[in-house]
């Protein structure tokens, strides 16, 4: 009997719990104008949607886009700072059942295996939903090209050395 | 041809014509080339590295500049009277301002052959990257206030003591004083002196705007307070050297 | 009047450099500034070129209506003591470069180095140039715009005896046939008594002496000179003006009659003329140098000369 009333206690506080808690549902989508083969310096847009499922509105909601490098060996989460300046979304409301549909721009810095995700958390509750991920591949772009590095290197010191050249060479025929 | 512009085609020619002047470009293409023949041997950097690399060049070509610039400002009078030419200039119908004004010009139109000569080196580097076009305009209108200010602080000294050595010296220590903070790296510069220090150092306000162009592809209109700032340096070293130049010191 | 200059009076950083100068040129004089080092000369040439202003005293540059400076500099030529030039250039365009400043060359830049005995080098770079030919290229220098008025500070540094001799001529046919002033400041004593009509002596910031030459040689007497024969010069006439006193083998000692518009430089020629041979010449008391050491009484200036 002793233990009944405990269960029932806890049931009590379980429920309660659960009528208060926030539901939100993420949804992601690569946009459909994004490149099949993306290759650095490239942009993409992901399309998100936030649903609040829960029966209560959903107050300073806070979303935010996270990119994890999955390259084999190089398995790593990626500093945004230079892929992305629209990183999150704050302090919003959504009521019950309503959605907040949102666009994350980003310009493909690296080349390398990336998964994308959406998360999403707000004021009144400890829990954090995440979208499913997306996953894509970014080509490698030559960006430092020896072809282009190697004439103007050379070249230029040994313009400006036959210059002097010249010069001494002149100077050397005006004497004689 | 006036006198102002006589002595800026002989400025121009002595950097082109004169053995000396051409030992200093080839330097300079030197420290250029070094720079880049570094990166051949990463090819694969990303995007942003290779922002960093233009962000970098932009800045040597800069330092490269004022180095220069520095050279020429401390040659421009002191030398002239070291090596027996100021009195002659002196004593010609022209005014100390027209002189000035002739040093001036001629320095700028070498500022404006080492812009050239770095614009391939930038093309090389950053041609296949992110905002190359950005960095030879930033280049052009953040460097050259801050390379020709130097300068000009370089010739006023130079006016002022009448030698090369000390003029010479001083504006190295004042140029290696304002890139300090680039040299002490990012933590030092988050503090309060470091900030504070950024917020009025002309070679800070060109890097840090190359920072956000080149790599951050940051708008004008967010740079503005430092274009005013390097502005501000060009005109004050002008104008002190306008002073010191008033009266040179020629025995 | 090319130059009136009284009482002038110039501190500069706290030191005062001039106490009181005072110097009259007009067209055609070849003035002799003379002092010992640090009395002045120099930062009376600054003062006349306008590179400073007098504290005190009137300084007047050809006419009272003459006060721009850049203006009067037009009129000016200059040959500093140390002659400086670009040396990357060759003389030619060292010299059309420079004439720029004037307005252009008044000569063909060959004549004008052909002028100063460097026809043969014009083309050739400055760097290449010994002293000598540097001191001449800057008298061509200051020649370029044709000047009224020529200030020269010891322009036959460097030279030797045959070069001190054809600048000494250029000289002397400037001022007698195009009638330009030029203000000769040296050391060397010999020089000013040959060349010069005129001349200033600066002690300490003050002129102790300004006289023509001619009154302040005859004033004192008449100068004697020893001279050093290069061969026994017996049953020789003197020439005219040209007294012997006395001889002790190879040195021989005349006094010198100086009538007006005589120079020591034409006695001396007329010497040679004569057939007496000498190479060297000592000043001996009743000269210049006497009058020198008398008034500034502290450094002996240069004295003897090699004879061309």
């Amino acid at each position: 009997m002793k233990h009944f009333k405990y269960l029932l206690t806890s049931l009590l506080l379980l429920s309660s719990s659960l009528a208060t808690a926030a539901s939100l549902q993420l949804q992601l989508q690569s946009d459909t104008a994004n490149p099949t083969h993306p290759t650095m310096g490239d942009w993409m847009h992901f399309n998100s949607v936030i649903t609040n499922t829960g029966q209560q509105p959903i107050e300073g909601l806070v979303a935010w886009i996270s990119l994890v490098e999955v390259t084999p060996g190089k398995e790593q989460p990626m500093d945004l700072e230079d892929w992305s300046a629209h990183k999150a979304v704050t302090g919003t409301t959504l009521q019950s059942d309503a959605s907040l549909q949102t666009q994350w721009p980003m310009r493909l810095i690296q080349s390398g295996d990336y998964r994308v995700v959406i998360s999403a958390t707000d004021r009144n509750n400890k829990t954090v939903f995440t979208s499913p991920t997306l996953q894509f591949h970014v080509a490698q772009k030559p960006v430092v090209e020896s072809a282009r590095i190697l004439p103007v290197a050379l070249g230029i010191p040994l313009l400006i050395g036959g210059l002097l050249g010249v010069q001494k060479f002149r100077r050397r025929h005006k004497t004689g | 041809m006036n006198a102002c512009t006589l002595i800026a085609k002989k400025e121009r020619r002595a950097l082109l014509q004169n053995q000396r002047g051409l030992a200093w470009l080839l330097a300079y293409s030197g420290i250029l080339s070094a720079f880049a023949l570094l990166l051949i041997s990463n090819q694969e950097l990303s995007l942003l590295d290779n922002a960093q690399v233009v962000y970098m060049m932009a800045g040597t070509v800069t330092a490269a500049g004022a180095l220069i610039a520095v050279i020429m400002g401390a040659d421009a009078y002191a030398g002239e009277r070291e090596r027996g030419t100021l009195v002659p200039l002196l004593t010609a119908p022209i005014s100390t301002v027209e002189l000035l004004m002739g040093k001036a010009a001629g320095l700028a139109s070498a500022w404006g052959i080492m812009y050239l000569l770095a614009i391939p080196y930038l093309w090389a580097v950053g041609a296949g990257g992110q905002n190359l076009g950005q960095a030879i305009f930033y280049l052009g209108l953040f460097g050259t206030p801050v390379v020709l200010g130097f300068g000009y602080l370089a010739m006023a000294l130079s006016a002022r003591s009448g030698s090369v050595m000390s003029s010479l010296l001083t504006s190295l220590i004042v140029l290696l004083f304002s890139a300090s903070p680039l040299l002490i790296g990012p933590g030092l510069r988050n503090s309060a002196v470091g900030k504070a220090l950024d917020a009025v150092n002309p070679f800070s306000g060109a890097l840090n705007t190359y920072d956000a162009v080149i790599i951050d592809s940051d708008p004008l209109t967010s740079q503005l307070g430092r274009l005013a700032l390097v502005l501000i340096w060009l005109g004050l070293m002008f104008g002190v050297a306008r002073l010191s130049a008033r009266r040179p010191v020629f025995r | 009047m090319l130059i009136d200059a009284n009482h002038l009076a110039l501190t500069l950083d706290g030191n005062t450099i001039l106490k009181d100068v005072s110097l009259h040129m007009k067209k055609g004089d070849v003035y002799g500034l003379l002092g010992p080092n640090g009395a002045g000369k120099s930062t009376t040439i600054a003062l006349l070129l306008g590179l400073y202003s007098p504290d005190k005293g009137h300084l007047q540059r050809f006419s009272e209506q003459d006060t721009d400076i850049v203006a009067i500099r037009q009129r000016i030529g200059v040959m500093p003591e140390f002659a400086g030039f670009y040396e990357w250039m060759s003389a030619r365009e060292y010299l059309i470069w420079y004439a720029g400043f004037y307005g252009g060359l008044q000569a063909q830049p060959d004549s004008l180095l052909e002028r100063v005995g460097l026809s043969r080098t014009g083309s050739q770079p400055v760097v290449q140039f010994s002293r000598g030919m540097k001191q001449r290229l800057a008298l061509a220098r200051s020649l370029v715009h044709a000047p009224e008025l020529l200030i020269l500070d010891e322009p036959t540094n460097g030279l030797d005896p045959r070069g001190r001799r054809e600048i000494h001529d250029l000289l002397i046919e400037l001022a007698t046939k195009e009638q330009v002033g030029i203000l000769l400041c040296t050391h060397l004593l010999d020089d000013v008594e040959r060349l010069c009509t005129r001349v200033g002596i600066i002690d300490d910031g003050r002129t102790v002496l300004e006289d023509d030459l001619e009154h302040l040689l005859r004033g004192s007497g008449r100068p004697r000179y020893r001279l050093h024969m290069t061969d026994v010069p017996e049953g020789r006439p003197l020439p005219p003006l040209v007294h012997l006193l006395e001889w002790d083998d190879a040195w021989w000692t005349f006094e010198v009659d100086l009538h007006k518009g005589m120079t020591m430089g034409k006695i001396w020629e007329d010497l040679l003329i004569h057939g007496w041979s000498f190479d060297e010449i000592h000043i001996e008391s009743n000269t210049l140098e006497a009058r020198y050491l008398e008034l500034t009484g502290t450094e002996k200036p240069a004295q003897q000369e090699k004879a061309a």
